[in-house]
């Protein structure tokens, strides 16, 4: 009788464990450049289908947030989401995770300090693209260079306006940073492999030179 | 026959004639028509995908929130299908609902008296992402997103057709299809444009390319007309049979993503503000309000 009390709370008590470690859930927001469609959205979904056990999927088309939970066991890194955003197609530019013990990790774009006594110059030129996600795109690509300062895009217009200290950078690596991320500038063509890897809509006319 | 009947004879060749002539001044009196905005209908907290028509009523697709739905003519849903994943641009027929799932690459088909059956064995060769079906006879077309191939059943036999590319007869992730009597047409999204094919897949000719169109996402072929939905650009454009711009549609057009003709009135879907439009057409020179 007293060994099957024992052997009743030693399995109650490791029913509960388990349980509680399945319960136990990571969880994962990030914000990728723009979900022009939903198209596009339901595809990166899809895509994280591949991690079995994602749970609360939630995508916000119009501000490009996704989120997610994920079994903390399984520990999931920042560099594992990131990489899979990228698989899809995609660009992630804030990501943060809550971990199921509360501990926080964050990554994302560090905005490079100017200092105030710095002059700056303004510059316009053309980046080709066409949505809402490229513009995103073409400017995280801008703001990572060290030494840009503002940057705006027109979709309409296709004029990259861009503020930098002159000291730190120039036209020319702005327009290199932009076309490794996909676009095609006035000066530097994006390579072909670039161009293939943007999603679907993205696939602007690309500039004759 | 004798004199009487050839007397009777002639009186009918007579009223027959009459009645040509009549029937051809009447059809001559009617000028050139357009689509007009008449008015636009808030859904009941619905993001739109496809509509389709079935025993009468508007059947939509919600992606947003995995349901397909019924909607009565305020916009307010009336029976709801729940637990689908991603469903896209659906199709009816006879009472059965087509309901591409985007989400776990199933092709359902939900008869109204409740019973489901998957219409496409993915087991040796699955689909990735379907986005469209269209139900014609014994007919099937899917339009299958990321594996860039239309997949057409004949009431026997599937075949598939296209793959990757810009030529005529590749695509660039088609979102959506229709049969009709002879013919396969495939909204080419990101080509920009629409393909239309014959039975076997052979490509027979395109439209649209010179509109500029960012995203060819929904398709609607009418006795008379091919319309589109230009998403990027809140546009539906409205074609005739051999692919000669009729007409753009803009009020009230916003991420456009499908369209259906019922009742002579063609209904507009627009994702991103969740509502549906309804046109109607209307003698080109009353028209006041394109």
């Amino acid at each position: 009788m007293k060994k099957t009390v024992i052997i009743t709370l030693v399995v109650g008590i490791m029913t509960l464990f388990s349980a509680n470690a399945q319960k136990e859930m990571d969880q994962f927001m990030v914000q990728v450049d723009g979900l022009g469609c939903p198209f596009c959205a339901y595809g990166l979904e899809k895509k994280f289908k591949e991690f079995k056990g994602i749970k609360k999927v939630k995508i916000d088309i119009e501000t490009g947030d996704f989120s997610f939970s994920y079994p903390a066991e399984k520990a999931l890194t920042m560099e594992a989401v990131e990489k899979q955003v990228e698989k899809a197609g995609y660009t992630p530019i804030t990501s943060k995770i809550i971990r199921a013990n509360g501990s926080v990790e964050e990554s994302g774009t560090s905005v490079s300090a100017i200092r105030s006594d710095k002059s700056l110059i303004a510059e316009k030129i053309h980046v080709a693209g066409k949505c809402g996600m490229c513009e995103a795109r073409i400017l995280k690509a801008t703001k990572d260079i060290p030494g840009v300062a503002t940057a705006s895009w027109d979709v309409d217009t296709k004029m990259l306006l861009v503020n930098f200290d002159p000291t730190a950078t120039s036209m020319n690596a702005i327009e290199e940073g932009v076309a490794a991320a996909g676009h095609d500038t006035k000066n530097i063509k994006a390579t072909d492999s670039k161009y293939k890897g943007l999603p679907a809509c993205c696939k602007y006319e690309r500039i004759e030179y | 026959m004798n004199e009487l009947n050839i007397k009777k004879m002639k009186h009918l060749f007579i009223v027959l004639i009459a009645l040509l002539f009549l029937a051809s001044c009447m059809q001559q009196e009617e000028g050139p028509k357009e689509w007009v905005l008449q008015k636009t209908i808030e859904l009941d907290g619905i993001n739109p995908i496809g509509i389709t028509n079935m025993n009468d009523t508007l059947w939509l697709s919600d992606g947003d929130h995995n349901r397909v739905v019924q909607i009565n003519s305020e916009g307010k849903i009336t029976k709801r299908i729940d637990s689908l994943e991603r469903p896209m641009h659906i199709d009816a027929q006879e009472g059965n609902l087509f309901i591409p799932q985007y989400g776990n690459d199933i092709v359902l088909r939900q008869a109204n008296t409740g019973g489901t059956q998957s219409l496409y064995d993915a087991s040796k060769d699955s689909l990735d992402a379907p986005a469209g079906v269209s139900a014609y006879k014994e007919e099937l077309a899917i339009a299958d997103f990321y594996n860039n191939r239309i997949l057409y059943y004949n009431g026997s036999d599937w075949i598939s057709f296209g793959k990757e590319g810009k030529a005529n007869g590749y695509f660039y992730y088609p979102t959506d299809v229709q049969l009709t009597e002879d013919k396969i047409w495939v909204a080419d999204a990101y080509n920009n444009r629409i393909q239309v094919f014959d039975k076997k897949g052979v490509f027979l000719q395109k439209m649209g390319e010179d509109q500029k169109m960012n995203a060819a996402t929904g398709i609607y072929v009418s006795e008379r007309e091919v319309l589109v939905t230009d998403f990027e650009n809140n546009r539906v454009l409205v074609f005739d049979h051999e692919g000669l711009l009729k007409q753009i549609l803009t009020k009230e057009i916003d991420k456009p993503t499908d369209m259906i003709i019922k009742n002579e009135i063609l209904y507009i879907l627009s994702y991103r503000k969740g509502t549906i439009s309804q046109y109607e057409l209307v003698e080109k020179v009353a028209a006041t309000n394109k």
